[in-house]
């Protein structure tokens, strides 16, 4: 019944890309909403499916297609893989939904239609990567989801910007695709197989399964957008399309970090070295994604650096799950799995919520600048409600989900103290802190986020001009910050549900204290407190009705902030003046400029990249195009080989 | 008369003491309060000093906790700051290779290797958790403290009180590690009276006194005026 | 239902509301006195509470939802936020309430709602506010986990409550370090609280208001509810400071005269801590805001060591 209803799923998402795709001819709107729909009922009927297998806890195996003995396409759906399938359904629904008013406001014509049937094929990739059985089906369907995102990133290929991002983005992903292959390869020189099972370790295989680990580590965290390799996702993000980037940051990044679980889990006994490689990178890149998006004004490119930061807590949560597991802390380790796994779930829910809300409001005020932004409140405020749930969320604010994720951290963190060797111990304290930093950070960067895009005055004509977006563009969020709201409201009682007593509050009760002590604090201000109520102008030190441009800009609020961490931004001012006299005293002309470095891209990208150029252009010269030169070669081979057979026999 | 838990209480409150002055000292653009913390660490020093005396009812320890008392506290102090006062220097703001927050951040990661070194080092001689052990980590940490305001500074007045630092990180490594013969001690206090001698002379040059200094800044145009304090 | 908590919240909540502007006001008192000066009268701060909410409410042509959420928000997180901690009656805590790590982030909350609202109005000082307080937070947030680490490390529980409960039943200190954390928590006390040397709610210079920058556009009984929630604050991060370092005379059965008992006692320690707070306002001036972040690296290299020193013996 159950493996019906998971084959009814994918021939909706086929028969969903295929009839947009058919509808491509004639730029038909019906076949394009036909075809969100279809992929919103796929979506829906898949996180059901998985949320009963994720209750019952029995799992489920389906074989496929078996071209060659030993390679096939299989799936086995357990509870990690369920867990994931949720969430890749809940959130491509809402997202479907929100697409259906947005494709519609969107330039390109019967493009339109092709973006629909990619997003489609987009979904139904991720879907059967999470639910594959073998490496050999889970490495087809990677490729499948990179070459349906990259389609989709591209989508605006006539902008400068968004060809650079696409082409850097292919570039980066088709990396994590060699590493994960070479990973597989590796696995399967060591265990002869391509079923994701247990590995068993031999003295001469422990090598070999080391190297195995670390490929895969790395292709899942280039996909996942661990520094240092994350420096595909400010470009992508903000060039793809809103339903886009919110599918990619909310899932794709999910879908690295359930393969990253999935092999950990499942294939590999790990060592201690591996969880503190994982912490260390999850610190780094959560303190390093939230310092850089506290100075972004692209509204996207913050979105993308935050979701950089979530994905560092995440990877936290699993370095932390190693550790513990392999110290023997199996209560630690069980609080820190589910630290990440529930984190995972929340940034993909309040994370999409962010970017459909965030695409709202870019087509309502066609630019993506927040300086550009402002007042936009009072003009679209459904919108700006869903976007406060969501930045609440990510802020860690109690009762919401995102706190719940970060309690869950803090626990497992709080609780090692009696982790027995020391420098494990001061390891796992210089992470806490680092921790506590990143949390307080974000929620720095997401009030500067808020206030400058809805609070205070517009500061340009579109945002002044903005209206509230269509139904189907509040739907989608609306439901996504429902499930915020829901999942931290009712974390004690969810966890609790599936078996796992933690010694955590309930935010529930927090939540109806919260309510209490304000509506008691209504109620007796009603009695005692005057009701007079009228509005008049801020107070500007005494001028009349101040214009926007006093207000204060993004750039200023994480002024101080890119101050105090200057030595990470790096920033260089440069200043040259030009004088009419030898004297240097009657100023002609002069240019400043400031800088901030960007690190990763000057120092480790380009010069990797120019390597391979030159190392590119030697290889050039052997494949010159010259017949001559190409004889030459059989030629030369000819007479090794007689040489080879007339010296060796 | 001597519990282990109480003396255990007052010393950590003393290391926690000492270390800070340390950063402070490492810190800090103010070179007045500079001579003020000295004096403190010293204090607390002694304050060590007299409690590891109370415990173990040693008479040299109590000696060595007089001694201290005298010079590191009250008379060298006095003398750095007799000469401060002369030579009117008030700051000292240039800081070479090292900030002030990237010192600290230094100062705790030298801590914790320390702490990993000693307890390789020294496993068979001293128990892990005893606060003796951790007397050691302290009294080389600081040494090492002193050693960075050494060359972390740029005015000769804060190197010498980075070196007066290392010599009390010194004297408390004795204090745990070893039995410090009263002997040593003395002859550390006289080195550090040589110490601050030099200094002077370093200030005023060799063969001159400090009034004709005081001429030669007025001759250059170099002295600024003070009202007279009350 | 746990009656015995849900007499220990309206007992704690009751006392946190009658108490709190009583501890502002003496510490104005102090800082007079210090200038030489006789001050305002100890109840002045409840004067001035009873007139603003008799006042009427004026709200700027630009501000959202969010300035008339803000006050409500505000006063709802701290009073939540003040049940966690116990002033002057302890009892074994019901569903998760004295969380520590849920006490910081109901800060955070409050915190959150301030700095939009200090954006909303669109007036410069409210933005300067907003983003030095944010940043302020950014910077103090490790030292303060440290601290709350080392807290939960000496008591071996995560829960407030129940630290207080064990700091009270044990004859002495529970472990000497805990003087030096008290050390730590009044410097958090000093940053989370707007006072010298971090803020000047004294002044309106927007260069050296950030706590009162984000609530100027606030008026009538909308800033009546700040400053409570402000005085609220003030007044929970004092109880934990007094009833973790010296908690003896905590009643820790439910009869009035023991509860009346703590109740003095409670106000005569807080009179001394205010004392403290004031003098050692009073003994220095405001730092320029740059070198914050050097003050409290000092504060977290010595949290860290504590935490160090008690971890590592």
């Amino acid at each position: 019944m159950l493996d019906l209803i998971f084959q009814v799923a994918i021939l909706l998402f086929l028969s969903g890309a295929a009839i947009a795709f058919l509808g491509a001819a004639r730029d038909s709107r019906t076949a394009r909403t036909l075809s969100l729909v279809c992929s919103a009922g796929a979506s829906a009927l898949l996180a059901i499916f998985a949320f009963v297998i994720l209750v019952t806890g029995s799992p489920l195996s389906l074989a496929a297609w078996q071209p060659f003995p030993g390679i096939s396409i299989a799936f086995f759906i357990d509870r990690l893989a369920a867990f994931f399938l949720v969430l890749i359904g809940a959130v491509a629904a809402c997202v479907a939904v929100y697409s259906t008013g947005y494709v519609e406001h969107m330039e390109g014509g019967s493009r339109r239609n092709l973006l629909c049937g990619c997003t489609a094929i987009f979904v139904l990739a991720m879907a059967l990567v999470v639910a594959s059985a073998t490496t050999i089906s889970f490495l087809f369907f990677w490729e499948l989801m990179a070459a349906a995102s990259f389609m989709l990133v591209m989508y605006e290929y006539t902008h400068a910007g968004t060809t650079r991002a696409g082409i850097f983005y292919f570039v980066m992903t088709q990396l994590s695709t060699l590493f994960v292959m070479l990973g597989i390869i590796m696995l399967f020189v060591a265990t002869g197989s391509f079923a994701i099972a247990p590995v068993h370790l031999t003295p001469a295989s422990a090598p070999l399964v080391t190297a195995a680990f670390l490929a895969l580590f790395v292709g899942f965290s280039i996909k996942a957008g661990i520094i240092p390799f994350h420096k595909w996702l400010p470009y992508a993000h903000p060039a793809s399309p809103s339903p886009v980037s919110a599918l990619m940051s909310g899932v794709m990044l999910k879908v690295a970090v359930y393969g990253l679980l999935r092999f950990l889990m499942a294939v590999f006994t790990p060592d201690l070295w591996w969880g503190v490689l994982i912490l260390i990178a999850g610190t780094a890149s959560a303190v390093l994604g939230v310092i850089y998006a506290i100075k972004e004004d692209d509204i996207k490119g913050l979105l993308a650096y935050s979701s950089i930061e979530n994905i560092g807590i995440i990877f936290v949560g699993i370095g932390l799950f190693v550790i513990f597991s392999c110290t023997g802390f199996v209560l630690l380790a069980t609080i820190s799995l589910l630290a990440a796994l529930f984190h995972s779930l929340n940034h993909a829910l309040f994370k999409s919520l962010l970017f459909l809300t965030a695409g709202s409001v870019v087509h309502a005020t066609h630019t993506r600048d927040i300086e550009q932004m402002g007042g936009l409140a009072a003009r679209m405020p459904v919108t700006s409600a869903l976007f406060f749930v969501g930045a609440a969320a990510i802020a860690a604010l109690p009762p919401l989900n995102g706190f719940a994720s970060e309690l869950l951290v803090y626990t497992a963190f709080f609780e090692s103290v009696t982790v027995a060797d020391p420098f494990t111990k001061i390891l796992l304290f210089i992470c806490l802190a680092l921790f506590a930093l990143t949390s307080a950070l974000s929620a720095a960067c997401f009030v500067k986020a808020f206030g400058s895009i809805f609070l205070a005055r517009p500061r340009s004509p579109e945002s002044e001009q903005a209206h509230e977006v269509g139904p189907a563009m509040l739907a989608g969020p609306a439901i996504l910050a429902a499930a915020c709201v829901v999942l931290g409201v009712f974390s004690y009682q969810v966890l609790a549900g599936f078996g796992y007593h933690f010694p955590i509050p309930d935010l529930l009760l927090v939540s109806v204290l919260l309510l209490l002590m304000g509506a008691l604090t209504y109620v007796i201000l009603w009695f005692t407190a005057s009701h007079k109520e009228r509005t008049g102008e801020t107070w500007g030190c005494g001028a009349r009705s101040l214009p926007s441009s006093t207000e204060y800009t993004g750039h200023g609020f994480s002024e101080p902030i890119v101050t105090i961490f200057s030595s990470v931004y790096q920033t260089k001012k440069t200043v040259t003046k030009k004088y009419y006299d030898e004297h240097d005293c009657i100023f002609a002309e002069g240019t400043a400029e400031i800088r901030l470095l960007k690190f990763f891209e000057e120092y480790l990208y380009l010069p990797i990249a120019r390597g391979a150029t030159r190392a590119a252009g030697v290889i050039a010269r052997m494949q010159n195009g010259c017949l001559d030169t190409y004889l030459l070669y059989v030629f030369v081979a000819v007479v090794a080989v007689i040489l080879f057979l007339g010296v060796a026999a | 008369m001597s519990d282990p838990a109480f003396f255990d209480g007052i010393v950590k409150i003393l290391f926690v003491c000492v270390i800070v002055t340390s950063a402070y000292i490492i810190t800090t653009k103010n070179l007045i309060s500079l001579v003020r913390v000295y004096a403190l660490q010293s204090l607390a020093l002694m304050a060590i000093a007299l409690s590891l005396a109370w415990y173990e009812n040693s008479a040299i320890l109590l000696a060595i906790a007089i001694l201290t008392l005298v010079f590191k506290v009250i008379l060298i102090p006095y003398f750095i700051a007799t000469v401060q006062e002369k030579i009117r220097i008030k700051r000292d703001i240039e800081f070479h290779f090292l900030s002030p927050t990237s010192s600290l951040l230094i100062s705790l990661a030298l801590m914790i290797v320390i702490y990993i070194t000693l307890s390789h080092v020294l496993s068979d001689t001293l128990a892990k958790g005893s606060l003796f052990f951790f007397g050691a980590v302290i009294g080389i940490s600081l040494v090492l403290m002193g050693m960075m305001v050494t060359f972390s500074r740029k005015r000769a007045i804060t190197k010498v009180l980075g070196y007066l630092s290392m010599e009390n990180g010194v004297l408390l490594f004795g204090l745990f590690a070893t039995e410090l013969p009263f002997i040593i001690e003395f002859l550390i206090v006289i080195d550090l009276v040589i110490l601050i001698l030099l200094t002077t002379i370093l200030t005023v040059g060799i063969d001159s006194t400090l009034e004709e200094y005081h001429n030669r800044l007025h001759r250059f145009y170099l002295w600024e005026e003070q009202e007279e304090s009350p | 239902m746990n009656y015995e908590f849900l007499a220990y919240g309206i007992i704690n909540t009751a006392c946190v509301v009658l108490v709190a502007p009583l501890f502002v006001s003496l510490v104005k008192k102090v800082k007079a006195w210090t200038q030489g000066r006789q001050g305002p009268s100890v109840f002045q701060t409840y004067y001035t509470l009873a007139k603003l909410l008799k006042k009427e409410v004026i709200y700027s042509r630009n501000a959202s939802w969010i300035t008339r959420v803000t006050p409500w928000a505000c006063i709802a997180s701290i009073l939540v936020a003040s049940l966690f901690v116990p002033l002057v009656y302890v009892t074994a805590p019901a569903g998760g309430i004295g969380n520590i790590i849920l006490f910081l982030y109901l800060l955070v909350l409050g915190r959150f709602f301030m700095a939009l609202a200090g954006l909303d109005a669109g007036s410069t000082f409210g933005g300067m506010g907003s983003s030095r307080e944010m940043s302020i937070a950014a910077v103090i947030e490790p030292t303060t986990i440290i601290v709350f680490a080392a807290l939960a490390f000496v008591f071996k529980s995560l829960n407030i409550i129940d630290m207080a409960g064990m700091a009270a039943s044990s004859g002495t200190v529970v472990a000497p370090t805990l003087i030096l954390l008290g050390i730590s928590l009044f410097i958090i006390l000093i940053v989370e609280t707007a006072h010298i040397p971090v803020d000047n709610p004294e002044t309106h210079l927007e260069l050296t208001m950030i706590h009162e920058g984000m609530i100027l556009e606030q008026s009538g009984r909308n800033l009546a509810l700040m400053e409570l929630s402000a005085a609220i604050k003030q007044v929970v991060l004092m109880a934990l400071l007094i009833n973790l370092i010296v908690p003896w005379g905590i009643a820790t059965t439910l009869a009035p005269a023991a509860i009346g008992a703590a109740l003095a006692l409670f106000v005569a320690k807080g009179a001394i801590l205010a004392l403290v707070i004031g003098l050692f306002e009073s003994s220095m001036a405001k730092m320029r805001f740059f070198r914050l972040p050097g003050l409290f690296m000092m504060a977290f290299f010595f949290s860290t060591l504590i935490i160090l020193i008690e971890v590592f013996t």
